[in-house]
């Protein structure tokens, strides 16, 4: 970080605040205020030339609680004195939801009452190294057929702070890093280009390597490899591929807005979810995750949740309405996506626990016929409710335990709740991939015997 | 008073939504978001910096124009220019300040008349009316982009048999948009026997809805310029016939009755339209001011005042033939008849590309028969646009299911108004049960 930190407190939190003390809001009613303050950097590269990108942002957010009703208004600093009078006027018309309350203090927790922190503008020398060594690790994965169309490296940072109605007052600070890039592969066989990502809590922690290694597999083997042919084989899915898959699982743990879903596909808790290998795991300290914050959007203090154990659904994920509603421990998991977006249920780092994984080439091993898939080509078409999906995926054919030929295109489709009791299983790569809304993780998976499109 | 060799402009902008999430059981959670920010853009051979502020004041501006002196070491121009006046009332907008209440009981109005009957129903819908306001001062003048207001839904609608996404938008007025939305909510959640196509090789009708979001993936992204030379298949053929004689796909910012309407881009150029395709040959690129410096065609766009503009669609117009769609689909013979599209994707590199179906009808001996599972569509772009059919529909309609279109992570309102199409040898495929 190399720019300090520039404007003083202006005491407008604690104004905002004050006027909504129950002597100006009216009895009966609860409130939460929400200030953030931000500050990015984005350098891209492209054939033409380089851009920066610097912005710094600051929005406060209110909501009103009464009875069960919620109102949120938001707004930048001009407009964030009429906030309260407007979520006020929105209130009555809102519809009444069992357990909606400000959020309050939780045991051993106290209210700090310390402004935001304004935050610092991240390093651009350090962004445009990424972006360079990112280039050059392209090249050498690519073997010369992969160049980079475009490439960008955002950095960011912001500071936050909730008071409540309940006697919360609480400040803290995130960060985050993002390296997006166009890269284009040319064979005989014409030109791919696919869009990659990778993200980190911190710049530093932005896996370049790994990404640019998966960058080249996207745009070359559509181009350098063949079909697979339909039949059954064992599967090997590589953990980007993989975590997508396993990421969209996770609205089925949002509190209780698919509850009857979960239940459906578990026959209310007679049957496994997924294989007894599998247990999936909500933590916004887990290592390598992407999302790294000591609070959640509502000011509850993150904690690790047991989602999925040795196959069987156990957990959920919660917040302040949500635990009332379930009765449930709060989990810490309201997101906002901005300043102005309304707090939801979503994820930190979801993650398939690769405790009981063995290593990837050990699995590789153990395959006598089958495929390795590297790359998703698409989006993964996935249908919790009618339990299907899709994926199309480009990688290897396995032959005794060894990577064969390349795979151009490979359809993989099913029965969602087969594939996921079919896994047999578990590597202990656990890599993780933007996705659900924060980071979704999962090591290589192996399935034995699925058929193939 | 930008420096030799420079270009760049001052964006302001203003952003008004009034949201609502939705469940089967009417609205919940009112809420409401004002947003403001200014940006100062410098452009110098290749090279392009842009400062971000939140706010729309003085102290904004200046704070902008400071940092980006600073970093680009020149005198910055906007002091100059004399402020403007503030931006247009968004045109079609239900009011602002404190009308919420009429918007909400028209929304809700509108909810109950779609679901009459919730029972064996999950819905879960975020509803919003956005109204956008935009000026730019380039070193020429005081550019007011245009208001734009619009309604935009999307979410997911639940059933025992399985879920699909549901979008929505229009930029008509808000009660006739209310109108629109419900009717939209009342036909995707009516309950149908459904069949899985068979896979492989299709011929395809596209009803106007569908078909606009079929020329947006097809024609529309593979001719928005980007950096480097030649990179879609359409931009490496300049001139070449790609289609059926007759055809003509347009991009049209001055369609204000569309989403993606505006009079200025977000670089202060001028809209118009744009011809991408004229009697069936490649005969534009829409560029923006890096692609194209001083010969853009105004279609820099971006998402809000922290984005870098980007040459981006607008509006996708293909005017009408002469076809009733009844004649359209006895001529498929046996095929589908596609009613709405969830979502699509194309590789302009490749020419690839994919079309999520969650409407459509099987089409047997020239009829409309069963309704279909959703399943996916793909071609290769160029081979596709070969085996379009010369005769089209002859209305060419709103396509109320294109509402956001996501690129390199940048989201923009875009719209599309197209007739019903024929086209031959498109690829189904099905995630089977």
């Amino acid at each position: 970080m190399t720019a300090p930190a520039r404007t003083p407190d202006d005491g407008l939190f604690e104004k905002l605040l004050q006027a909504l003390r129950p002597e100006g809001l009216g009895p009966g009613h609860g409130f939460e205020l929400y200030e953030r303050r931000g500050a990015g950097l984005e350098l891209t590269e492209d054939d033409d030339g380089h851009r920066i990108t610097e912005s710094r942002e600051r929005g406060f957010a209110i909501r009103l609680f009464r009875g069960g009703r919620v109102a949120f208004a938001a707004s930048g600093t001009t407009g964030s004195t009429g906030l309260q009078e407007q979520a006020r006027l929105m209130l009555p018309r809102a519809r009444s939801r069992r357990g909606a309350r400000a959020p309050v203090l939780i045991a051993g927790e106290t209210a700090e009452a310390r402004p935001a922190t304004e935050p610092s503008l991240p390093d651009e020398s350090a962004a445009s190294e990424l972006l360079t060594t990112f280039r050059r690790t392209i090249t050498a994965a690519g073997e010369g057929a992969v160049s980079v169309r475009e490439a960008s490296v955002s950095v960011g940072t912001r500071g936050e702070r909730l008071a409540t109605s309940g006697g919360r007052d609480a400040a803290w600070s995130t960060h985050g890093a993002a390296l997006v890039a166009t890269v284009v592969g040319r064979s005989s066989q014409g030109r791919y280009s696919a869009r990659v990502v990778a993200t980190a809590a911190r710049a530093e922690e932005l896996p370049v390597a790994r990404l640019a290694r998966h960058a080249a597999d996207r745009v070359l083997l559509p181009l350098t490899g063949r079909p697979a042919l339909a039949g059954r084989a064992d599967l090997l899915l590589d953990s980007h591929v993989a975590a997508h898959l396993i990421g969209r699982l996770a609205p089925l743990f949002f509190g209780d807005q698919d509850e009857a879903l979960l239940d459906a596909r578990t026959r209310q808790g007679r049957d496994p979810l997924t294989s007894p290998v599998v247990s999936v795991i909500d933590d916004a300290g887990a290592q390598g995750g992407p999302i790294r914050t000591a609070r959640d959007a509502e000011g509850t203090p993150r904690r690790r949740s047991l989602l999925i154990e040795a196959g069987r659904a156990t957990g959920r994920l919660t917040d302040v309405a949500a635990a009332a509603r379930l009765e449930r421990p709060l989990t810490g998991n309201a997101v906002r996506l901005s300043w102005s977006d309304p707090p939801r249920i979503g994820v930190t780092n979801f993650y398939v626990d690769p405790s009981p994984g063995v290593s990837p080439l050990d699995l590789l091993a153990g395959v006598s016929k089958g495929i390795y898939a590297a790359v998703l080509l698409e989006r993964p078409e996935i249908d919790l409710a009618a339990d299907r999906f899709r994926l199309a995926v480009a990688g290897y054919t396995i032959e005794k335990g060894r990577a064969a030929e390349r795979i151009s295109e490979c359809g993989i489709s099913g029965r969602l709740s087969e594939l996921l009791r079919g896994i047999a299983a578990l590597g202990d790569d656990l890599k993780f991939v933007a996705g659900a809304g924060g980071g979704v993780g999962s090591p290589t998976l192996f399935v034995p015997r699925w058929k193939l499109s | 008073m930008l420096r030799r060799g420079e270009t760049g402009e001052a964006m302001r902008e203003r952003r008004r939504v009034s949201s609502w999430s939705a469940s089967e059981t009417g609205l919940h959670h009112p809420a409401r978001i004002e947003e403001c920010g200014t940006a100062v853009r410098i452009r110098r051979e290749g090279q392009s910096l842009l400062i971000a502020r939140s706010g729309i004041g003085q102290e904004s501006l200046r704070d902008a124009v400071r940092e980006a002196a600073r970093r680009a070491g020149g005198s910055p121009f906007f002091k100059a220019v004399r402020r403007g006046s503030e931006p247009a009332r968004a045109r079609g907008s239900a009011g602002s300040e404190g009308d919420d209440e009429p918007a909400s009981a028209s929304l809700a109005a509108a909810l109950a008349r779609a679901v009459p009957d919730p029972r064996g129903l999950s819905l879960s819908l975020q509803i919003a009316r956005v109204e956008m306001e935009r000026a730019v001062i380039t070193p020429r003048g005081f550019h007011l982009c245009g208001g734009n207001a619009r309604l935009e839904v999307h979410g997911v609608i639940g059933r025992a048999e399985g879920t699909r996404a549901f979008s929505f938008q229009s930029s008509a007025p808000f009660v006739e948009s209310s109108a629109s939305f419900a009717d939209a909510l009342a036909q995707a959640i009516r309950p149908a026997a459904r069949l899985s196509p068979a896979e492989g090789e299709v011929d395809v009708v596209f009803s106007p809805s569908a078909a606009a979001i079929f020329w947006h993936e097809t024609v529309g992204h593979p001719l928005e310029a980007a950096a480097g030379e030649g990179s879609s298949v359409l931009s490496r053929v300049p001139g070449a016939t790609i289609g059926p004689a007759g055809l003509e796909v347009i991009d049209d910012p001055t369609r204000h009755d569309l989403p993606g309407s505006f009079a200025h881009d977000d670089e202060g150029v001028v809209a118009r339209p744009v011809p991408l395709i004229r009697d069936g040959r490649v005969s534009g690129l829409l560029s923006d001011r890096r692609t194209a410096g001083a010969q853009s065609n105004g279609h820099g766009r971006t998402p809000d005042y922290r984005r870098p503009p980007r040459a981006r669609m607008s509006n996708l117009v293909v005017p009408p033939g002469t076809a009733p769609l009844h004649a359209l689909i006895e001529k498929c013979g046996d095929g589908i008849f596609v009613t709405q599209i969830s979502a699509g994707a194309a590789d302009p590199e490749s020419g690839r590309f994919v079309l999520f179906v969650e409407g459509a009808d099987a089409i047997r001996r020239g009829k409309r028969s069963s309704s279909l599972t959703p399943f996916a569509l793909s071609g290769e772009i160029l081979s596709t646009l070969r085996h379009v059919d010369s005769e089209r529909g002859d209305e060419s309609l709103p396509a109320l299911g294109l509402s956001i279109c996501v690129k390199g992570g940048d989201a923009l309102p875009v719209g599309g108004s197209a007739p019903a199409h024929l086209v031959r040898r498109l690829v189904a495929r099905v995630s089977r049960r």
